[in-house]
């Protein structure tokens, strides 16, 4: 028969718990030799023109869906002598890129939003990428940037189909409105859930 | 490092073996580290899916060949035949679903009857759901058997580099070892045309009338 709650000494179970990054494992041999590198990012000839955190995503025409590509940050790089923007974003904690590349030329502001080659894994592929903002302003910022970099490189004129894009793009940044009322999800963690009884 | 029938790079390289029950999220795993998405939709794993996963480190790159294996066992193929030559292992349970920490033990003694020595994590995975069944402190197994044991969640990212940033501390013996920037290569030259521009409207189009993937996936870390 279990109280609840449970009785104060049932607490240093929570000793159990394993501390942050405590290494229970066995211990083994290593089976190579690593020596440190310098680490080159790649973005050692560019300036950051946006930093921001923001999840990613690519349209997947053969299942006609959005199909997560990452989350981490999102920089908006200028390289300093040719003057072109890209787009790199790496995902957190592993810090692995995911890096979409703005086309040039590419029509008016808008449609850099959705479209792009895609250089992360080495070879050049055509995707439809959306991102997504943890705040309305963060969104702003990255269109307004977007804007000024799209009218940099030679705007063409707004056509009708990019007029209802553009449409289409504003309702789902309104429906980043509606993620801002939402509490945040709950973190996983190792205690138990407030209120749950051991069975 | 080569290993028989895989393809030889200049970089370390490691063979990893993951396994666990069916549905635990094995696969779902490995695919959220190689492309980004989150896999719904539970298509059983039919015998082994080697994918190779590269990271890069203060040490210079390393590359993981993940051998995804059958968690059923009417799909199991060669069974631990798939284990032969695996340099570390994951084992993979579900903490909604007891039976599957249940048969961690079983899963723990195949493996290391083919597999002698190696560095091994636990994974705890699905802690995103609320009514979890195994409670972290009812993890005990990784104790008594010297593994390292992580709480992940593939579906939130919770802990996901966790695993493999253990083994490649232990397969390299640094304790200092960390994941750093991948190079972002410089892309070539992108030439548009006008007809393929219009294309790209017209696929834009298509795409923006089709909803993101779930709301409560959204998180920003």
């Amino acid at each position: 028969q279990h109280q609840w709650p449970p009785p104060s000494h049932h607490n240093d179970d929570d000793d159990h718990v394993p501390a942050e990054d405590e290494d229970t494992g066995a211990q083994v041999a290593p089976i190579v030799k690593l020596e440190e590198v310098a680490v080159s990012t790649g973005e050692e000839e560019e300036d950051p023109i946006l930093d921001l955190k923001a999840n990613l995503y690519r349209f997947d025409n053969e299942g006609n869906e959005w199909k997560e590509r990452g989350g981490g940050n999102v920089k908006l790089l200028k390289h300093k002598v040719s003057g072109k923007v890209r787009l790199v974003m790496r995902q957190s904690k592993t810090l692995s890129r995911s890096a979409p590349i703005i086309l040039e030329h590419s029509g008016n502001e808008k449609s850099c939003v959705w479209h792009a080659s895609d250089f992360a894994d080495g070879e050049l592929k055509d995707e439809l990428f959306c991102i997504r903002f943890p705040s309305v302003e963060n969104c702003k910022a990255f269109m307004k940037t977007m804007q000024e970099v799209a009218e940099s490189q030679g705007e063409e004129e707004e056509n009708k189909d990019a007029s209802a894009a553009a449409g289409l793009l504003k309702k789902l940044t309104v429906g980043e409105d509606k993620l801002e009322d939402k509490e945040p999800p709950e973190k996983a963690t190792d205690t138990n859930v407030k209120g749950e009884q051991d069975v | 490092m080569a290993l028989p029938n895989q393809q030889t790079v200049d970089y370390p390289s490691f063979k990893l073996v993951i396994v666990g029950d069916g549905g635990t999220g094995k696969t779902t795993f490995v695919k959220r580290h190689l492309t980004g998405e989150f896999e719904k939709k539970y298509e059983p794993t039919i015998g082994v899916e080697v994918h190779p996963l590269d990271f890069f480190t203060n040490c210079g790159k390393i590359r993981f060949y993940c051998w995804d294996t059958a968690g059923q066992e009417k799909f199991g193929g060669l069974r631990d035949g798939y284990y032969i030559h695996g340099q570390c292992a994951i084992i993979m349970f579900d903490v909604t679903a007891r039976l599957t920490y249940k048969n961690v033990p079983t899963w723990h003694r195949d493996l290391c009857r083919v597999c002698e020595n190696i560095p091994i994590v636990l994974c705890g995975n699905k802690v995103d759901v609320k009514n979890r069944q195994v409670k972290a402190k009812q993890v005990t197994f990784h104790r008594k058997k010297n593994l390292q044991y992580y709480e992940i969640s593939a579906k939130s990212n919770y802990n996901f580099e966790k695993p493999f940033l253990y083994l490649a501390r232990k397969l390299a013996g640094d304790t200092n070892l960390h994941f750093v920037e991948s190079p972002a290569l410089a892309p070539p030259e992108v030439q548009i045309d006008l007809a393929a521009q219009q294309q790209h409207e017209a696929e834009l189009l298509a795409a923006a009338s089709q909803p993101l993937p779930d709301d409560d996936d959204d998180q920003f870390e």
